[in-house]
């Protein structure tokens, strides 16, 4: 595990130093008024909140008067609301939309008649798949980079290998999806030849059919040693799950969780090791990135370098996870454990 | 005029004062609500579940309701786009995912008609087993890339500043509006919604209007969904999920009972329009999520009550003075 | 069975119809699955039913006068969550106490849908949409986007799903499924054998009726939605224990659940019949479905068109087998002279 982080750290390091090699040329024109929407996939979950926290610690910084306007659905509204935000943005005409995408390509035309207007269109979290109507993705990680953390997790947890399942949010969850698919890339290397999938199931970000998604697995699979829920909500509750079934010692748990909602069953070990990035910071970086392309300080094109206050310098580069579409990407991902966990989760 | 006429009246009457209200806040409030870009917005963002509200307000004065009109929504776009991937002609793929529609339709109306199931029980089983159906066309996959005039029937205004969707809409509301309230077969359906057993007597073929009315509700709830599927140019397993309740939301602050038996299309339009502007007027004043559902919601239980209160208290006061 | 058929009407045995289903299924799961008959299979449907049993318990009280409950699953959310937030601010409430927050905050909210139907005569239906989204919308502004998170729970509380109360032979019954039971019964028996509690049959039968014979009816429809709320409550409690991370999503959908329960089981959606027990049992059929189709080697994505399928099945072989019961008593109903009971009986449950 201790080489696992270890490696972890040298590729934060690694990618440190490369921002630092470049040259930054564009810097932020403070005190513009411009207003901006930041859209989440819903209201009322942690991670949104976190971003909207960034987002307007970023605001302040910039001295934009206009508050970041924190716009978002409700979750059994999810698709047809965010359209629904996008176009009302549009016809007020704001100065930019950040959007966590949860409508795949289904958002295009809606962000397209905004762009077309003029409205810089900044995904963040989850982006358009195809690209139509965005200028530019903030990536909290390099979607493929997701696969390898997760594979290697799953070594880190099972050493000599075994049986594992995947537990995912909805079949039409596109984030989940990309991940999967490198994950499976990932695993074809001869290095986790020892390790199974035996499964894919979705619990649709429901604890309940998380929860009960993850007792089926054990069920279905008696010789399963690990469920990897690449997703908050199905973590924490396949965790729930194996800790009342006392099914800990022979089912393992890992993937993207929040600390706060892992520290006890990282503790007690039923998910040794999971991961995530921050959403505080992707917050800031993603109104850095919309406020800089809508004051004119940045334009949305390959090489594009800038500053990003606190956090430093980026790049806008092809992103290589899409057919078409530009990328800024933030990374790293930290890898929770018992050693870091219970700091994490105040 | 009847009692029942009356209250009719002052119910729709209700609705356009509210209406009344509501523009006038949004004109005061936005400079953009009047745009017409924005109308024609306010109307696009949900002329899918307005389209498949006027067929709900059949079903429901009958008596009956339909809770699969989101999952057939959801399946005729589906299957939709899975032909249209396996490299067949889009007209017949638009063919096929009605003929599917009309099939749920009638499947549901044959148990509820012809096998007397409750219809909460088959289409409730309909919610969940045709969504089932088009998840197993799509899986996890999400296919667009259609044809531009297939996206432009959702997209491009082609009368005026009105889309396809749009003159849709109004077509099936002069059609449904002409069937309900000057057609022997909308007296069927007031009547049956007044008890079967009444409309047996009175010489109604029961059955075969129930089977009518659901195959016409899955008809309509497939061209609901292509057109979705047209606007959005993109489908995927989850498309349209969870409409039904915003639909029959529409329907019931339309005055329709919930039992059957009364209700006016001119009612459900006025509820359309009601629900529409607010819903803008909201969104421009940026008032989102759930704050805005609570909204609707407390509209929805107020419209009911208030006037409830006045007519009961009017009688009290009456009362002392006789 | 002459005897049988002068005691028993069919509608007191339609639960032996769902009941004979479900052994069915059973039957054929068994076939299908190895080591299906185990302990632990048991213990998946008994432990995944529990809550849906609990609100369909009072989704039932309500539907009987004929009204609906939509806002159940708002209800659960928002108890579930507050019960929550003050456990884990005083770790030291006891469990009783923790019940009674939960359960009072779900009758207040029951008792305003109820005063708004009962004497505000607004229809349920557009009363408990309204408060679905009103009652969500209250939790979402209330939580700021906070998580109750487990690891803010008392031991105790995080412990109670898998508790076992007693062990009968190899099979663990655990508290959780024994308070579902509990409520159950009290309030079937409540209902079967106090006046009040038949009045609820009274009003959802005939309301105009029930009330020119002096029942109380207001009173009864806010006893229902009270009811109703409190046992939401009760299960937002159970929630609570059971997935431990609660989110402003808890409980998002559980409306249509229970409402299916509540359908499969017998319940006539316009009132006036249905027991608790049938809605339990609707309850366990679902539940055995859906756990059982979860073991089934299936494709993921067919197990949604697969189940909506049984459904409709279970109801219309339910429906079929009840006809046969009812012709085979109208039969022996010939020989002797019609009595009214049995004319009363089977007029109650014309499908609508």
């Amino acid at each position: 595990m201790k080489k696992f982080l270890t490696t972890t750290a040298a590729l934060a390091l690694v990618s440190v130093m490369a921002h630092a090699a470049y040259a930054a040329d564009a810097k932020a024109t403070p005190g513009k008024s411009i207003d901006m929407v930041l859209l989440p996939k819903f209201l009322g979950i942690a991670v949104f909140d976190q971003a909207h926290t960034g987002a307007a610690e970023a605001q302040k910084e910039l001295k934009n008067p206009k508050e970041v306007k924190f716009l978002g659905p409700t979750p059994e509204n999810s698709v047809a609301g965010q359209i629904e935000i996008v176009t009302n943005a549009t016809t007020q005409n704001v100065g930019a939309i950040m959007i966590s995408n949860n409508a795949g390509d289904q958002i295009a035309p809606a962000a397209k008649a905004a762009h077309d207007k003029g409205i810089k269109i900044v995904t963040w979290d989850s982006p358009i798949p195809t690209a139509e109507g965005e200028d530019v993705f903030v990536a909290q990680v390099d979607f493929n980079k997701t696969g390898q953390v997760m594979a290697d997790m799953a070594l880190n947890i099972l050493p000599d290998g075994g049986e594992f399942a995947i537990l995912s949010a909805s079949p039409d969850a596109a984030n989940q999806n990309a991940w999967i698919k490198a994950f499976e890339q990932v695993l074809k290397d001869p290095k986790y030849a020892k390790l199974k999938q035996v499964d894919l199931v979705y619990g649709n970000d429901q604890s309940e059919q998380s929860y009960n998604q993850a007792l089926a697995l054990v069920d279905k699979h008696p010789n399963l040693k690990l469920i990897m829920a690449p997703t908050t909500v199905g973590i924490a509750a396949a965790a729930k799950a194996m800790q009342d079934e006392k099914l800990c010692d022979k089912v393992k748990v890992s993937g993207l969780g929040l600390p706060a909602e892992m520290v006890s069953y990282t503790m007690n070990g039923c998910a040794p090791q999971f991961a995530l990035w921050s959403f505080v910071d992707l917050g800031y970086l993603t109104y850095y990135t919309a406020y800089m392309l809508a004051a004119g300080d940045l334009k949305a094109e390959e090489g594009a370098k800038f500053t990003a206050g606190r956090m430093g310098d980026y790049e806008i580069t092809k992103d290589p996870t899409r057919e078409k579409g530009l990328r800024v990407l933030m990374g790293p991902f930290t890898v929770y454990d018992k050693s870091n966990v219970e700091a994490a989760a105040k | 005029m009847t009692a029942v006429q009356s209250r009719l009246m002052s119910w729709e009457g209700l609705l356009l004062a509210l209406l009344v209200v509501i523009v006038a806040i949004n004109i005061g409030y936005s400079p953009y609500y009047l745009g017409v870009e924005n109308i024609v917005n306010l109307f696009q963002l949900s002329i899918e579940k307005i389209i498949v509200a006027l067929v709900m307000t059949l079903i429901i004065i009958s008596g009956e309701i339909d809770l699969s009109v989101a999952s057939i929504m959801g399946l005729a776009a589906c299957v939709m786009a899975w032909l249209f991937q396996l490299g067949l002609p889009m007209p017949l793929c638009l063919l096929a995912a009605i003929l599917i529609g009309a099939f749920c339709g009638a499947f549901n109306g044959f148990w509820v008609a012809y096998v007397g199931l409750p219809s909460l029980a088959v289409t409730l089983a309909g919610l969940i087993g045709f969504r089932g159906v088009a998840r197993i066309f799509l899986e996890d996959r999400a296919i667009g890339g259609y044809p531009a005039w297939f996206n432009s029937l959702g997209q491009q205004p082609i009368f005026g500043p009105l889309t396809f969707s749009i003159i849709v809409f109004i077509l099936l509301f002069a059609v449904i509006g002409i069937a309900l309230h000057g057609s022997a077969l909308g007296r069927y359906i007031y009547v049956m919604g007044n008890g079967i057993e009444a409309a047996r007597y009175s010489g109604v073929n029961v059955k075969r209007v129930k089977l009518m009315l659901f195959t016409a509700s899955g008809v309509v709830a497939a061209i609901a969904g292509l057109l979705y599927a047209a606007r959005l140019g993109s489908v995927r397993g989850d498309t349209a999920f969870g409409f039904e309740l915003d639909i029959i939301t529409i329907v019931l602050l339309g005055g329709v009972s919930i039992f059957g038996g009364s209700g006016s299309l001119l009612g459900v339009g006025l509820s359309i329009f009601l629900i529409l502007n607010l819903r803008n007027g909201m969104g421009l004043a940026n008032i989102t999520g759930n704050t805005q559902t609570s909204v609707i919601g407390a509209l929805l239980i107020l419209s009911v009550l208030v006037p409830n209160i006045v007519q009961s208290t009017l009688k009290r006061l009456k009362g002392r003075e006789t | 069975m002459s005897w049988l058929q002068r005691h028993i009407r069919p509608e007191q045995v339609r639960e032996l119809s769902l009941l004979l289903i479900i052994i069915l299924a059973v039957i054929v799961f068994g076939a299908m699955i190895d080591g299906y008959y185990t302990s632990r299979t048991f213990n998946r449907i008994a432990t995944s039913v529990a809550i849906v049993t609990v609100i369909g318990a009072g989704m039932t009280l309500v539907v009987l006068t004929r009204n609906i409950d939509l806002s159940v699953g708002s209800i659960v959310g928002c108890t579930a969550y507050f019960t929550g937030v003050q456990l884990a601010a005083n770790p030291n409430l006891g469990a009783l106490s923790a019940i009674a927050i939960a359960m009072g905050l779900g009758l207040l909210m029951g008792a305003v849908n109820g005063v708004i139907v009962a004497w505000g005569r607004v229809p349920s239906i557009i009363v408990t949409l309204g408060t679905l989204a009103i009652y969500r919308g209250i939790l979402i502004d209330y939580s700021g986007a906070k998580t109750v998170t487990t690891d803010s729970l008392p031991p105790w509380l995080v412990d109670l799903p898998q508790m076992p109360l007693m062990t009968i032979g190899g099979l663990e019954i655990r508290a959780i499924v024994v308070l579902a039971l509990i409520v159950v019964i009290v309030f079937q028996l409540l209902l079967s054998f106090f006046n009040f509690g038949r009045g609820f049959y009274a009003i959802g039968s005939n309301p105009d009726a029930a009330e020119l014979v002096g029942l109380p009816k207001q009173r009864i429809i806010f006893t229902a939605f009270a009811l109703s709320g409190a046992l939401s409550g009760l299960a937002g409690f159970m929630f609570l224990a059971r997935f431990g991370n609660i989110t402003v999503e808890a409980g998002r959908g559980l409306e249509l659940q229970v409402v299916a329960a509540v359908v499969v089981g017998g319940v006539n959606i316009f009132g006036g019949s249905g027991t608790l027990i049938g809605a339990m049992l609707g309850a366990v059929m679902i539940g055995t479905l859906e756990q059982s189709l979860f073991r089934l080697q299936i494709n993921e994505f067919w197990r949604d068109a697969i189940l909506g399928l049984l459904i409709l099945l279970a109801v219309a072989s339910d429906a079929v087998l009840l006809n046969r019961l009812r012709a085979l008593w109208a039969r022996a109903d010939m020989r002797p002279v019609a009595r009214p009971t049995s004319a009363v009986g089977s007029e109650g449950e014309v499908a609508p």
